[in-house]
């Protein structure tokens, strides 16, 4: 079986892990367009080459990042999410809707 | 003495159905299986034998206070994640990742202390949040000499004693469902502590029984090892 180096459990089989989807840069969700916002949710680059992709290990629900080569399924590089991801991000409050009256 | 019955406390082990033949003693406000038949059960113990231990005293801590709020609960942590520091009075303590800690109940006080760590918890300022464990989670003990050889024959993970020694953890797959094993021995005796999905309990018990058959293992109660 294929098996994945895991950052926190070490080498397990490929059958303990899920896959996430691309890593996306978000944009500010107060200032996108309805394009750019759909875009991130739902669009992929389906990029043939190197790319960074979450992954999950199903037993400790451990969620990390890989780099894979999507054309030989190489799997170059397993790491925390802590080395993108170093502070909070805190969303300001959505200004309140206005009621639409009938 | 009556005979007690599972069936008449509220607190049941997922797997009682599956204890026939059992003779069961009282653990806290639960049956547990004491032992099948009249017999000391200690040398199936030492060569391969299967406890259900579902209803001992289990929680979690997750948070960034968590190591902390623990340390100052009298608590001694593994210092990195996927290992299990034993305390002094038979509590185990498994580091899950950098900041998850699961703690296990000990048989010598029916699980008394960490169930007071579950009810004495309260949500404050600091990040050390409670998961709740005994619903969610089946606790299975797998004992004696040939216990890595059986999960070998279910689980891709070497658990044998050179690559696994006392005080591993792994999370992983064992007959295809998520598990957490962790080499906690008792004394003498070889001792894997397996936690799996309460609701899958009664498939990963047949399963384990299945493997265990061509060792000679069986299921067993806990008098044997107190």
């Amino acid at each position: 079986m294929k098996i994945m180096p895991c950052p926190l459990n070490g080498p397990r089989n490929i059958s303990e892990f899920t896959y996430g989807g691309e890593l996306k840069q978000m944009p500010d969700p107060q200032a996108c367009s309805d394009d750019e916002w759909a875009d991130y949710v739902f669009n992929c680059d389906n990029h043939a080459g190197v790319v960074t992709e979450w992954w999950l290990h199903n037993a400790s629900s451990y969620w990390f990042l890989a780099e894979r080569h999507t054309v030989s399924d190489e799997i170059i590089r397993t790491f925390d999410p802590k080395e993108l991801f170093d502070r909070r991000v805190d969303f300001a409050q959505p200004a309140a809707r206005q009621e639409v009256v009938a | 003495m009556a005979i007690l019955q599972a069936q008449d406390f509220s607190e049941r082990s997922p797997l009682y159905p599956r204890h026939v033949g059992a003779r069961l003693g009282q653990l806290g406000n639960a049956a547990v299986v004491a032992g099948y038949g009249d017999e000391d059960e200690s040398a199936q113990l030492q060569r391969c034998a299967l406890i259900d231990q579902s209803n001992l005293a289990r929680v979690g801590f997750r948070g960034s206070d968590a190591a902390e709020y623990l340390r100052a609960r009298g608590y001694r942590l593994p210092e990195r994640p996927n290992q299990a520091q034993p305390q002094d009075d038979g509590c185990l303590v498994a580091r899950l990742s950098q900041s998850e800690y699961l703690l296990l109940g000990s048989l010598r006080d029916a699980g008394s202390r960490i169930q007071q760590e579950e009810a004495g918890w309260q949500l404050g300022d600091s990040a050390n949040y409670l998961l709740p464990r005994q619903d969610s989670h089946a606790w299975l003990l797998l004992t004696g000499e040939q216990a890595s050889e059986v999960m070998a024959k279910l689980c891709g993970v070497d658990l044998r004693a050179e690559a696994f020694p006392p005080g591993s953890v792994a999370q992983t797959s064992a007959a295809r469902i998520n598990v957490i094993v962790i080499n906690a021995p008792q004394g003498e005796l070889p001792c894997l502590q397996i936690l799996c999905d309460r609701a899958s309990a009664s498939y990963f018990w047949d399963a384990l029984l299945d493997a265990m058959a061509e060792f000679d293992g069986r299921a067993a109660g806990i008098d044997a090892l107190l």
